[in-house]
C-alpha cells in the first residue's frame, strides 16, 4: 500500500473509531496491520490518571508544521549523533512524544531521544541520584510541581537559556504564551523558573447529565449543592448508582489531593504563614466534616480507590459525578471503553465557601478548588549535551507540538494559551474518543480556580504519607472525631518539619 | 600462567579454586551490599547538600523513638505468626489427605503447584478485586453467608484489612507447604505404621506418635523457609492496601521501601532493612537451635 493510501485508510479507521462505528479491538487489529504499534495508541500504563485513549484525530492532521521541522533541521545539524535521556512519569505529553512524535524530532535533527517512562517515585529517585552524583545521566528533568523547590538549582532557567543562546532559540517559541497561573503554580520557585509548564492535570467537575436531568438536578455550583445532588442520586438510585465517587485510598496521594480541594473550598489551608499546619483550624474541621458527609453518598468501595477506581466508577456507570482530574473526560467519551460516552458534562469546580489568599498561607501554597498536579520540563545543569537538550525541550513544549499532543488524545490540558485556540484542537471538540470538548472548562479552571500545593522539601513525605495515612485512619474509624484526627496530623506534620 | 600451572591447580585437592567463583559472587552481591548498608545506616542523604552526611547513631535513635517503626514491626509479627500457623496447619492437613493413591489425586497434586507460579503482586490484585465491597466475589459470598456485614469493606476497615491480605498470602503459599509435606510423607518408612496398627493404635495416635516426630525436620525446614519469606512481606500489602487503612497493614518492608525510595531517606531506610535482617537472623538461628535443623 502506498504511503498516501495507508494514511487515508488509517484516517478512515480513526474516524470510525471516534464515531463508535468500530470496536477498539478491530481498530487495533486493522491499524496494527498498517504498522501502527499499540504504544502509538497511547496505551501507556502508570499511576497517573492517564487512561490511554485512542487518537481522535486522523493521522493526516498529526504532523508537525513545516516551519518547525525546517528550524529543527537547521539548528540540529551540529548535534546529530547525540543521545538525550529523559526520565518521566506516564503522562499524556510524554506518551504521545515517546510513541508518536519524537520520530519527527529525531529525523530532523539526528538527535536520538531515549524516554524512560517510570512510576513517579522512581523518577524522583533517579533525579535525586543524578543530582547527587552530578553524572548527567539524564539531560532533561521531568519535575513534578512539588519538587520545584528541591531541583530549582539543578536546572537551567529557560529565560536565561533564551537570552544566552539566541541562535538556538526557536522562532515564535514565545515563553509568555504559557498560562501565567501555571508558570506561578508549577514552574516558579522564588525568582527562578524551574523549567516550563509541561503537563497540567487539574480538578474539574464531571457529572452525568442524563442522571441529573432525570432527577431534575442542576450542575453543582457550590459544595452544598454538590452534597445535596449526590445524596439525592444515592437515595433514589442506590445501590446501583451513587451520587459521587471519591479517591479515598488510605495512605495514597490521591486522598490528599481530594482533601486539599475540600479544604481550600471551605476557606482553609494546609499551612499558616508561620509554616505551621492549619488543617486543624475551624475551616479545616468544617472541610473534613463535609468530606465525611459526602463520603456517605459514595459507593462502599471508595476507601480503596485512588483516582483510577474513581474514574472507573464513573466510566462503568456506578457513580454520577466526581470532582477530579480533567484528563478522565476524553476516556469517558470513548464509546469503546465506557458506558457513559456522550453522557458526561464538564463544568468548573464548585465555588468555594470562602478562599484564603496566598498571603494567608505558607510555603507558596495557592488555595483553589481546582487542585492541580502539573509538572514542568527542564534541562539539567549536569547534562553533557545541554544545547541539544534545550532544542528538544523547546520542540516538546512549543505550541505546535502541544497541539499535536492534544489532538492525539489523553485529555490533559495544554499549558499554552494559544493551543486552546488552535483549530486542530477545536475541531476535536465532539463526543468521541480523545475529545477536547472539556478543554474550555479546564482553561477557565486554570485561570480562575486553580489550587497549588505548597513548595517545601518535606512535602513529598507529608502529601503521600503523613496526611493521607492519618486521613485513612480517620475514615476507618481510627479517631474519635475530625478534630482529633486533624490535631494528630498537625502534631505529626510538626514532627516532620522539625526534622 | 602456564598450562602446567593451570593443570596443577585444577587437579589439586585444594577447594579454593572451586570455591573462588562462588565466593566472589557472594562478596560482590551479598557481603559488599551488607557492609555498605551498615555504613549507610550511620549516614543520611541531605537533599540541600546533595550528599550523604555522617549522622552517627541518629538513625538508630530515631528508629527507637519512631512509633511507625514499632507499629509496622507489630503488623509484621502478626502477619508472620498468623500466616505461618494457617499455612502449617492447612498444609499438613491437605498433605495428609492427598497422601493416597486414589484416582485423580496425581492431577490434584500437580494442580497445587499452579498458585506458586503466579507472581505475588498478581495474586494480590486478584484478591483485591475479589474483596471489592461492590463487585467482589469473595465479599458477595461472605455477605450471603452472613459472615460479613455489607457495610464493612474488608480492606478498608482496620479490623479486617490484615485478614483480607492474609487470605491472599495463605491461598498462594499453603500449596508450597503441602508439596513439601507430601514429599516428606512419601519418604516415611511403612514398618512403624504396620507395627502400630498391630498394636491397635488409632489414626490420631499414629499421626501424633509417628508421623509428627518423623516429619519434624521436614516441617522445620518448611517453617524456616516460609518464616523468612513471611517476615519480608511486601507485595500483597503494597498492592492491596498500601499499608492502610491508616497503618493497619503497614509492614516493616513496606516502611523501609517507602523511606528509601519515596522519601529518599537512604540512611534511615538502610537502618530499617538492617533491623529486619537482624530479626530474621536471630529468629532463624533460635529456631535452628531449638528444632535441631540440620542441612
Amino acid at each position: 500500500m502506498k504511503d498516501k493510501d495507508r494514511k487515508l485508510y488509517l484516517s478512515s479507521l480513526t474516524d470510525k473509531l471516534v464515531r463508535g462505528e468500530m470496536g477498539r479491538r478491530d481498530f487495533l487489529r486493522l491499524s496494527g496491520a498498517l504498522g501502527l504499534g499499540a504504544g502509538a495508541l497511547g496505551m501507556g500504563l502508570g499511576p497517573r490518571p492517564y487512561l490511554g485513549v485512542s487518537s481522535a484525530q486522523a493521522q493526516e492532521a498529526v504532523q508537525p508544521s513545516a516551519d518547525v521541522i525546517a528550524w529543527l533541521k537547521e539548528v540540529g545539524k551540529p548535534f546529530a549523533g547525540t543521545t538525550l535521556k529523559l526520565a518521566t512519569e506516564s503522562t499524556p505529553p510524554s506518551n504521545a512524544i515517546n510513541s508518536q512524535l519524537k520520530k519527527y524530532f529525531e529525523e530532523a535533527t539526528g538527535i536520538k531521544v531515549e524516554i524512560e517512562v517510570l512510576p513517579l517515585e522512581q523518577v524522583l529517585q533517579k533525579l535525586t541520584l543524578d543530582v547527587a552524583s552530578s553524572l548527567g545521566t539524564y539531560d532533561l528533568y521531568y519535575i513534578d510541581q512539588s519538587w520545584a523547590a528541591s531541583f530549582s538549582q539543578d536546572v537551567f532557567d529557560p529565560r536565561e537559556q533564551i537570552s544566552a543562546k539566541p541562535d538556538l532559540a526557536m522562532p515564535n517559541y514565545n515563553i509568555d504564551d504559557f498560562l501565567p497561573a501555571l508558570v506561578d503554580g508549577i514552574a516558579m520557585y522564588e525568582d527562578r523558573m524551574v523549567g516550563v509548564p509541561y503537563d497540567i492535570p487539574i480538578f474539574i467537575m464531571i457529572y452525568r447529565k442524563d442522571v441529573y436531568e432525570e432527577l431534575g438536578l442542576k450542575a453543582p455550583t457550590t459544595f452544598e449543592e454538590l452534597y445535596n445532588n449526590s445524596k439525592a442520586i444515592t437515595d433514589k438510585k442506590g445501590p446501583n448508582l451513587f451520587g459521587y465517587a471519591g479517591q479515598m485510598k488510605s495512605g495514597h496521594y490521591a486522598l490528599e489531593c481530594e482533601w486539599t480541594s475540600m479544604l481550600w473550598g471551605h476557606g482553609g489551608s494546609i499551612f499558616r504563614t508561620d509554616g505551621t499546619f492549619s488543617g486543624n483550624d475551624e475551616q479545616g474541621i468544617a472541610a473534613l466534616d463535609y468530606y465525611t458527609k459526602l463520603k456517605a453518598t459514595m459507593p462502599p468501595g471508595v476507601d480503596g480507590w485512588t483516582w483510577d477506581g474513581q474514574g472507573q466508577a464513573v466510566a462503568q456507570g456506578v457513580a454520577a459525578s466526581m470532582l477530579s482530574w480533567g484528563e478522565f473526560f476524553p476516556y469517558f467519551d470513548d464509546p469503546t471503553q465506557t458506558k457513559v460516552s456522550g453522557l458526561c458534562e464538564a463544568v468548573i469546580p464548585p465555588q468555594p465557601i470562602a478562599l484564603r489568599t496566598v498571603k494567608d498561607t505558607g510555603y507558596g501554597e495557592i488555595p483553589g478548588v481546582g487542585h492541580q498536579g502539573g509538572s514542568s520540563l527542564a534541562v539539567s545543569k549536569y547534562s553533557k549535551s545541554p544545547d541539544a537538550a534545550w532544542l528538544f525541550m523547546q520542540w516538546a513544549t512549543c505550541a505546535d507540538t502541544q497541539a499535536l499532543i492534544t489532538v492525539l488524545g489523553g485529555g490533559t490540558g495544554p499549558t499554552r494559551a494559544s493551543v486552546y485556540d488552535d483549530p486542530r484542537v477545536k475541531a476535536n471538540a465532539r463526543v468521541g474518543a480523545g475529545t477536547t470538548r472539556h478543554l474550555p472548562v479546564v482553561r477557565e479552571t486554570i485561570a480562575k480556580y486553580m489550587g497549588s500545593e505548597p513548595d517545601l522539601p518535606e512535602w513529598a513525605q507529608l502529601s503521600s504519607d503523613t496526611i493521607p495515612v492519618s486521613l485513612g485512619k480517620y475514615f476507618a474509624g481510627g479517631y474519635g472525631s475530625s478534630k482529633e484526627a486533624m490535631d494528630d496530623i498537625a502534631a505529626q506534620v510538626g514532627e516532620v518539619l522539625k526534622g | 600462567m602456564s598450562v602446567a600451572q593451570v593443570k596443577r591447580i585444577s587437579i589439586s585437592d585444594s577447594p579454593i579454586p572451586w570455591l573462588l567463583p562462588l565466593v566472589s559472587l557472594l562478596v560482590v552481591f551479598t557481603i559488599y551490599p551488607l557492609i555498605y548498608n551498615i555504613w549507610l545506616s550511620f549516614h543520611e542523604f541531605v537533599p540541600r547538600k546533595r550528599a550523604l552526611q555522617f549522622v552517627g547513631v541518629d538513625n538508630w535513635v530515631q528508629l527507637w523513638n519512631d512509633a511507625r517503626f514499632w507499629s509496622s514491626l507489630g503488623v509484621t509479627f502478626a502477619y508472620f505468626v498468623i500466616a505461618l500457623a494457617f499455612e502449617l496447619a492447612l498444609g499438613m492437613a491437605i498433605a495428609l489427605l492427598l497422601d493416597a493413591e486414589l484416582p485423580g489425586f496425581g492431577a490434584l497434586r500437580a494442580f497445587l503447584s499452579l498458585t506458586l507460579v503466579i507472581p505475588p503482586a498478581i495474586a494480590g490484585m486478584m484478591f483485591l478485586l475479589m474483596e471489592d465491597p461492590q463487585f467482589g466475589a469473595l465479599t458477595y459470598i461472605l455477605n450471603s453467608l452472613g459472615l460479613l456485614d455489607k457495610s464493612i469493606p474488608i480492606l478498608a476497615t482496620s479490623s479486617t484489612a490484615l485478614a483480607g491480605v492474609l487470605l491472599a498470602e495463605i491461598w498462594q503459599w499453603t500449596p508450597f507447604m503441602v508439596l513439601i509435606f507430601l514429599a516428606g510423607l512419601r519418604s516415611l518408612p511403612t514398618e512403624p505404621y504396620e507395627a502400630a496398627m498391630i498394636d491397635g493404635a488409632s489414626s490420631f495416635q499414629m499421626f501424633r506418635r509417628l508421623t509428627l516426630p518423623m516429619m519434624s525436620r521436614v516441617i522445620a525446614v518448611a517453617v524456616l523457609i516460609r518464616g523468612i519469606d513471611l517476615f519480608r512481606v511486601f507485595d500483597y500489602v503494597f498492592v492491596m492496601t498500601s499499608g492502610g487503612p491508616g497503618t493497619a497493614t503497614y509492614s516493616l518492608s513496606l516502611y523501609a521501601w517507602q523511606q528509601t525510595f519515596s522519601f529518599i531517606k537512604w540512611g534511615y531506610g538502610a537502618t530499617l532493612s538492617l533491623v529486619s535482617l537482624v530479626i530474621i537472623m536471630v529468629l532463624a538461628n533460635i529456631f535452628i537451635k531449638v528444632f535441631k535443623v540440620r542441612w
